[in-house]
């Protein structure tokens, strides 16, 4: 028995390739049991994206590549037009509101055609150079124009490009993708369950268990042994800079976490934290991956 | 075609394209579906901003009522359209209406409709409309259910349309929309009274939505400044403190006397002091000792700048709702200078000295002769002083008063005898004048001679009243 498990070789490639289905597959049985259930069973709002995520990186894997990033786009579409429900916006911000929408279609056929240098300028440069100019073209006032289009950069900052973020790690490897995923989703449920004992507790008990969690998936993601370790320290704390920041915004928003309605936070509140750490993880890992000087991946 | 294959090619259409577009680009979340009869026939009444409207309506139905269902439609508006009209009229069955003709034909058919048991979505503004902005509401509806008394009508509200699609943009907007539907109103009286009590449920359906709404930081709003005028001893520092402690039970307050106060929630609250505070009454304390009306000038007029200031800096660091002034430095002022030079006393005068030292006047105004004082204030970039919203003059006999200061016990100041005191009266009944007459700016006189609360009573109807019209005209 102990001669069969040291043999059982984790990084072999059906393993590889077959885990994100059983992970779809149990989510999916979740998921469904929690609709059957009449409300008695309750699924947080990040563990329906977390399908979702799945599904798309089944379709990556198994279909793909294309279809996949374009299932990303529509979730990118609903949750900017979430924020845009929400935020106060003015009659005179309707262009800069359209120009961050087609942003969407824009930015995710960078990363399907893998232009990397023209996918991380293309919405801190262009975009924020180009809505301003929108949102105040057909405003003779001019009052309130600058907090448009704070909020409106923001939305297509927050919405579009950290997701084009989760895109393009995706893009990359699936695994890496997952390792992110999976990661703030073990960060989120373990400071759900210390609610009670605070922030602090949950973040130093997430800790190490993401720390575990990318030394566990070391062999699918090739994240060589220290710089797993940095990961599985890094997401916790973006998470818990995250929940902080999204809290304040949902504050601010008017959103009821207690009492999600559909188009009143619910796509915002499941997706934030995912979206606040995807940047910074990407960058570190296409750096320390060297993604940027091969072509591995989807591309390959 | 047969009206049964009209009624299933309708519900395919809103099934397999409607529905799915509309969720697909807006997003539909739908209220109060348990308010819906089960059948018809009802009148569902919503606001009107957008074209998405009646399609977002017709989405809220269940399906299986779909083909009960008609709209009320202007016909000039659709009929531009040809092609648009034809296909409106299969899929929504409108009760056309040509405004400008008379809408006894319109009101028959829809009788005829809800006779039938059919379902009426009517917008009773009749229009669109500005954005986000709901109208006066239409008669006709008031007037069917008027006629119809037990027909169910339900208000709806719709919240996203006004921005996904108004009346000034040809292109549709991705925002959700949210319906929300009241439950059936009980109605009566007559067609004017059903079409008012519609209106003010549509309204507080679209205030329970809207809440939920993030609203940009408001325009700071200016505290209302009431300035309580009054001779020594005639107890405008008490009626001040009075006014201030009764609004705090549901504003925040700022009491101006010889000290700084501010209330909330009905008691005094503490804050952070202001350093201009201190040394007012340090001046204040200075101008009391004072031996002679000369050497009571410098301090008094510097204490009242300060107190003007003061005023500046409380509506800045507090933001209080109301600001109760005992005294005001510009009337102050204004009613002093007539101490030294008695025989300009005027009403206009007194508006003249009022506008120089709140920053206006001719530059040649032959008044700086006079008042070389009020010269060096406007040199100095000091005659900047705040006018009050309201003033208050409390008139008490200066014999009165005079008892009053000496029942105090305390040191007398050198202003404080009967004769003074009676031109001081005086001088304040004619700026009271000044900006009733000249300047347009309310002003009352009470009698001082009565009890406090009662007073304070009568002092705050004429303020609620005041501000009630200041709103009113702002709105």
């Amino acid at each position: 028995m102990q001669g069969n498990l040291s043999s059982f070789d984790w990084g072999r490639p059906e393993w590889r390739q077959i885990t994100p289905l059983i992970l779809l597959l149990v989510s999916s049985i979740l998921l469904l049991s929690a609709r059957l259930s009449r409300g008695r069973l309750h699924i947080p709002g990040y563990l329906r994206y977390l399908w979702a995520f799945l599904l798309v990186f089944a379709v990556a894997d198994f279909v793909s590549f294309t279809p996949a990033v374009w299932l990303l786009a529509f979730i990118s579409f609903r949750a900017l037009r979430e924020y845009f429900s929400l935020v106060d916006l003015r009659l005179e911000d309707r262009l800069g509101v359209m120009g961050a929408y087609v942003a969407i279609p824009f930015m995710i056929y960078l990363v399907q055609i893998d232009w990397y240098g023209f996918f991380i300028v293309s919405i801190p440069v262009y975009a924020f150079i180009v809505i301003p100019y929108l949102v105040t073209v057909f405003d003779e006032d001019g009052r309130g124009s600058l907090l448009s289009i704070g909020m409106i950069d923001f939305g297509l900052f927050f919405f579009v490009y950290c997701l084009g973020h989760l895109a393009y790690l995706a893009y990359y490897s699936t695994w890496l993708a997952l390792l992110l995923l999976l990661s703030v989703t073990l960060c989120k449920l373990v400071s759900t369950c210390c609610t009670s004992r605070g922030r602090l507790v949950g973040f130093l008990l997430g800790l190490p268990a993401v720390v575990g969690l990318s030394l566990l998936l070391q062999p699918w993601t090739d994240v060589p042994l220290v710089p797993a370790v940095f990961v599985g320290v890094l997401i916790p704390v973006l998470v818990q800079m995250g929940e902080r920041t999204i809290t304040a915004i949902e504050r601010d928003l008017g959103i009821d976490a207690g009492n999600l309605e559909p188009g009143r936070g619910r796509v915002l509140d499941a997706l934030a934290t995912y979206l606040f750490a995807a940047p910074i993880v990407f960058h570190y890992l296409r750096w320390i991956m060297k993604f940027g000087e091969s072509v591995t991946g989807h591309g390959a | 075609m047969a009206p049964e294959l009209h009624r299933l090619s309708r519900l395919i259409f809103h099934l397999l394209l409607l529905r799915p577009l509309l969720h697909l680009i807006f997003g539909l979340n739908v209220r109060g579906t348990e308010n819906l009869p089960a059948r018809g026939p009802f009148i569902l009444a919503a606001n009107h901003n957008s074209h998405l409207d009646i399609l977002m309506l017709c989405s809220s139905l269940p399906l299986h009522m779909l083909g009960d269902v008609h709209i009320v439609a202007a016909r000039d508006y659709f009929e531009r359209h040809k092609k648009l009209f034809t296909f409106l009229d299969w899929l929504f069955r409108p009760v056309w209406v040509d405004r400008g003709a008379g809408g006894g034909d319109v009101l028959k058919r829809m009788v005829e409709i809800v006779d039938a048991g059919g379902i009426l979505i009517v917008f009773p503004e009749g229009t669109r409309g500005e954005a986000g902005v709901m109208g006066r509401f239409h008669s006709g509806v008031g007037r069917l259910v008027g006629d119809r008394p037990l027909t169910p009508l339900l208000p709806a509200f719709i919240l996203g349309s006004e921005r996904a699609l108004p009346r000034e943009a040809a292109l549709p907007l991705p925002v959700w929309q949210h319906v929300s539907i009241g439950p059936p109103q009980i109605v009566q009286g007559s067609g004017g009274d059903i079409t008012r009590d519609l209106q003010q449920s549509v309204a507080a359906l679209g205030r329970s939505e809207t809440a939920k709404r993030q609203r940009r930081r408001e325009e700071r709003r200016q505290a209302f400044v009431v300035a309580v005028l009054g001779i020594d001893g005639s107890g405008k520092s008490t009626l001040a403190r009075l006014l201030a402690e009764d609004y705090s039970v549901d504003q925040s307050t700022c009491l101006i006397g010889d000290e700084l106060m501010l209330f909330a929630d009905g008691a005094q609250r503490r804050a952070q002091p202001l350093l201009k505070e201190k040394l007012r009454r340090w001046l204040s304390a200075q101008a009391k000792d004072a031996r002679s009306l000369a050497f009571y000038k410098i301090p008094k007029i510097s204490e009242l700048l300060l107190r003007d200031a003061l005023l500046g800096e409380a509506r800045r660091w507090y933001g209080p709702d109301l600001v109760f002034m005992d005294g005001s430095p510009l009337l102050n002022m204004t009613a002093w200078s007539t101490l030294y030079r008695n025989e300009l006393m005027s009403p206009e005068f007194c508006a003249r000295a009022i506008e120089i030292l709140s920053g206006g006047g001719q530059p040649n105004d032959p008044l700086y002769r006079e008042f070389p004082e009020l010269k060096a204030i406007k040199r100095l970039g000091l005659a900047r002083l705040h006018r009050p919203d309201a003033v208050i003059f409390l008139d008490v006999a200066p014999g009165v008063s005079m008892k009053r200061i000496f029942d105090r016990g305390e040191k007398l100041q050198v202003h404080e005898n009967e004769e003074k005191l009676s031109r001081l009266r005086e001088a304040y009944l004619l700026v009271v004048r000044a900006l009733n007459e000249n300047l347009n700016l309310p002003a009352f006189v009470l009698d001082g001679e009565r009890d406090q609360l009662t007073i304070r009573d009568e002092a705050r109807c004429l303020i609620d009243e005041i501000r009630t019209g200041i709103g009113e005209a702002t709105s």
